[in-house]
């Protein structure tokens, strides 16, 4: 166990180096000088631009800028944001507990609705049930997230009036983690419902029937317990899902998380705070997937010893 | 040498599919619902936009063509925007950009990835280790952060997105590339190719790619519905479509601060987007169901 956990969190380490490549030639790329892209729109001389270009080490080849990148990253320092002129960890680190509320509570309500979905599809095959369920599964799949959001957002907070438009307490939660949680439901349930259909066929579950097990035992004890696995190594993936997601849907209820700090930052070309966010976002989805393959190895030990 | 270049085209023939078998091709996707329905929408969004300036009753830039904000009627049947333009007509003229976000950006994935993917299947080894390595780094950003990083070197901007959105899926073309050309190589014809004496471009271009096309075209099929939702999503968010072009995801952005007042603004440019998407899925999973008949019992 010990080695795959150290396997996984150096597959991770290697994710993590990557993005820090990424993000320090990422400034390369932009075409023109992006000094002046960052700061062209303030009243600034010749000479203050060059000096924001030492101060920022663009004036020095690109090894020696991405070693200085990784020397004030080791000591927390991901540099400042233009627009706020702020720590760009201290922003991020600031926004990020409202993008993990959005999307660990969306993460589980799309395992809750899209597991019984394609749970029920799959028990139900060929009725009317199943065929209702996956035309669902695939209308989930086809709408925009966004516009899931805004129909949600015109029944329950204008017509209904159930529930608010915005404000950042729990109640403002609901809409844009159902938004994401629903819309993700439907992918799980086309995943549950062909798993579940592969054990159904299988022999022990026959074998379990034909012993005379009752049949909520057959279901959940034997069935749903090995139809979940493939399942739920999907779950880590998932997560680096939602949190793309939640960068859509944040900007639609007006949710103040990361997403929006990074749409906000590409629109006004803040490149400490997009590398930042970039640098964080991969380190996040990194260590979730770790955790989530570690959890799935204390389940099903074939992984482990794979 | 006479002797290898037959054995080699005698591999490409079995490689092939038969003519027969494209022709129970088209009856097998024309047979299944969901083929046909794709299928049928696909087609009435190439006819919209193909015949959009005559079947369009108004131009679509045109403002004050009715009064503003006006509720579905006989004059606009989808009603009016704020500025007054006719949404019906925006939404034709917005089936253009639509097919042409999901051409460049497929375009561009398509490619890259196919090569990438050819490559790396084909050249075991450190490239492959290396290649593949460095791929699934990148899926795990998800395509939002790439496309983002896209956006912050290129600039915001239709054309920028559907670049954008095309190098953001790269790496999930190469995997699904890679994946399938592993395949590939343990089959007898391959090897049967390989022993025959064929080239590196001989095995790669004659031999492998024929096989990965047909999972491609369900991929890329399925991958245009993707693309279309980014787009929409970016231009969604002002990094993408700009005033006034008519694109739907934008349409739905510029619906938002007026969502109690003229629903009809967010209704109909979010059905055209799911309507479009559905379709490119149905017709994927079709296309799917097909070329691999076994996969109809599910």
């Amino acid at each position: 166990m010990g080695k795959f956990i150290l396997q996984r969190l150096l597959a991770a380490l290697v994710t993590i180096c990557i993005a820090t490549i990424a993000v320090t030639i990422l400034i390369h790329l932009v075409p023109g000088d992006p000094v002046r892209i960052m700061y062209g729109s303030f009243q600034t001389t010749p000479e203050e631009l060059e000096a924001i270009r030492v101060r920022l080490g663009l004036d020095q080849p690109i090894w020696t800028q991405y070693l200085m990148y990784l020397e004030r990253l080791l000591h927390g320092d991901l540099g400042r944001s233009i627009v706020g002129d702020q720590p760009v960890l201290d922003v991020l680190l600031a926004r990020f507990p409202a993008t993990l509320a959005l999307t660990v509570s969306s993460l589980f309500i799309a395992v809750v609705v899209g597991m019984s979905l394609g749970f029920l599809a799959a028990y139900k095959r060929g009725t009317w049930v199943d065929v209702g369920s996956m035309v669902l599964a695939i209308v989930g799949v086809s709408m925009p997230h966004f516009w899931l959001g805004l129909l949600l957002l015109f029944l329950f907070a204008l017509q209904l009036q159930w529930l608010p438009v915005a404000g950042g307490d729990w109640r403002s939660l609901i809409l844009p983690a159902m938004t994401l949680g629903l819309a993700n439901a439907a992918v799980l349930a086309r995943l549950t419902r062909s798993a579940m259909i592969d054990i159904f066929d299988q022999d022990f579950i026959r074998t379990a029937r034909a012993k005379g097990l009752p049949r909520s035992i057959v279901l959940y004890r034997h069935a749903l317990r090995s139809g979940l696995v493939p399942v739920v190594s999907m779950l880590g993936l998932q997560f680096a899902y939602l949190m793309g997601g939640a960068i859509v849907i944040e900007n639609v209820f007006a949710w103040n998380g990361v997403g929006r700090l990074a749409i906000e930052a590409v629109l006004s070309r803040d490149y400490p705070l997009i590398q930042g966010f970039i640098l964080f976002f991969a380190t996040v989805v990194a260590m979730a997937s770790v955790v989530i393959d570690v959890a799935y190895a204390f389940l099903d030990p074939r992984i482990r010893y794979s | 040498m006479i002797h290898s270049s037959s054995t080699a085209d005698l591999a490409d023939d079995l490689a092939l599919a038969s003519a027969p078998q494209r022709r129970s091709f088209w009856r097998a996707l024309l047979g299944s619902p969901s083929g046909l329905i794709g299928l049928a929408i696909v087609a009435v969004l190439i006819f919209a936009a193909l015949t959009a300036p005559i079947i369009a009753p108004f131009d679509p830039l045109r403002m004050a063509a009715g009064p503003r904000l006006q509720p579905p009627s006989l004059a606009h049947p989808m009603g009016t925007d704020d500025f007054g333009r006719d949404v019906f007509s925006r939404i034709i003229f917005g089936a253009r950009l639509t097919l042409q976000i999901g051409v460049i950006a497929v375009g561009i994935s398509l490619t890259c990835g196919l090569l990438l993917g050819l490559v790396a299947g084909y050249s075991s080894g450190w490239t492959e280790r290396v290649l593949m390595r460095l791929v699934d780094v990148l899926f795990s950003f998800t395509e939002i952060v790439i496309a983002l990083a896209c956006l912050a070197i290129f600039g915001v901007g239709l054309t920028n997105a559907m670049i954008a959105i095309g190098i953001a899926s790269i790496p999930f073309y190469a995997r699904v590339t890679h994946s399938v050309v592993l395949v590939e190589k343990g089959k007898p014809y391959f090897e049967a190719a390989v022993a025959a004496g064929a080239g590196h471009i001989r095995l790669i271009f004659m031999h492998l790619l024929p096989n990965v096309v047909p999972t491609l075209i369900v991929i890329g099929t399925l991958g245009v519905s993707t693309a279309i939702l980014a787009a929409a999503g970016l231009s969604f968010l002002g990094l993408g479509a700009q005033p006034p072009q008519p694109e739907w995801g934008f349409m739905l952005s510029s619906s938002r601060d007026l969502i109690s007042r003229a629903p009809w603004m967010m209704i109909f440019p979010g059905l055209a987007i799911a309507i479009t998407v559905l379709g490119f899925n149905l017709l994927g999973d079709g296309i799917r169901e097909a070329l691999d008949p076994r996969q109809t019992e599910r």
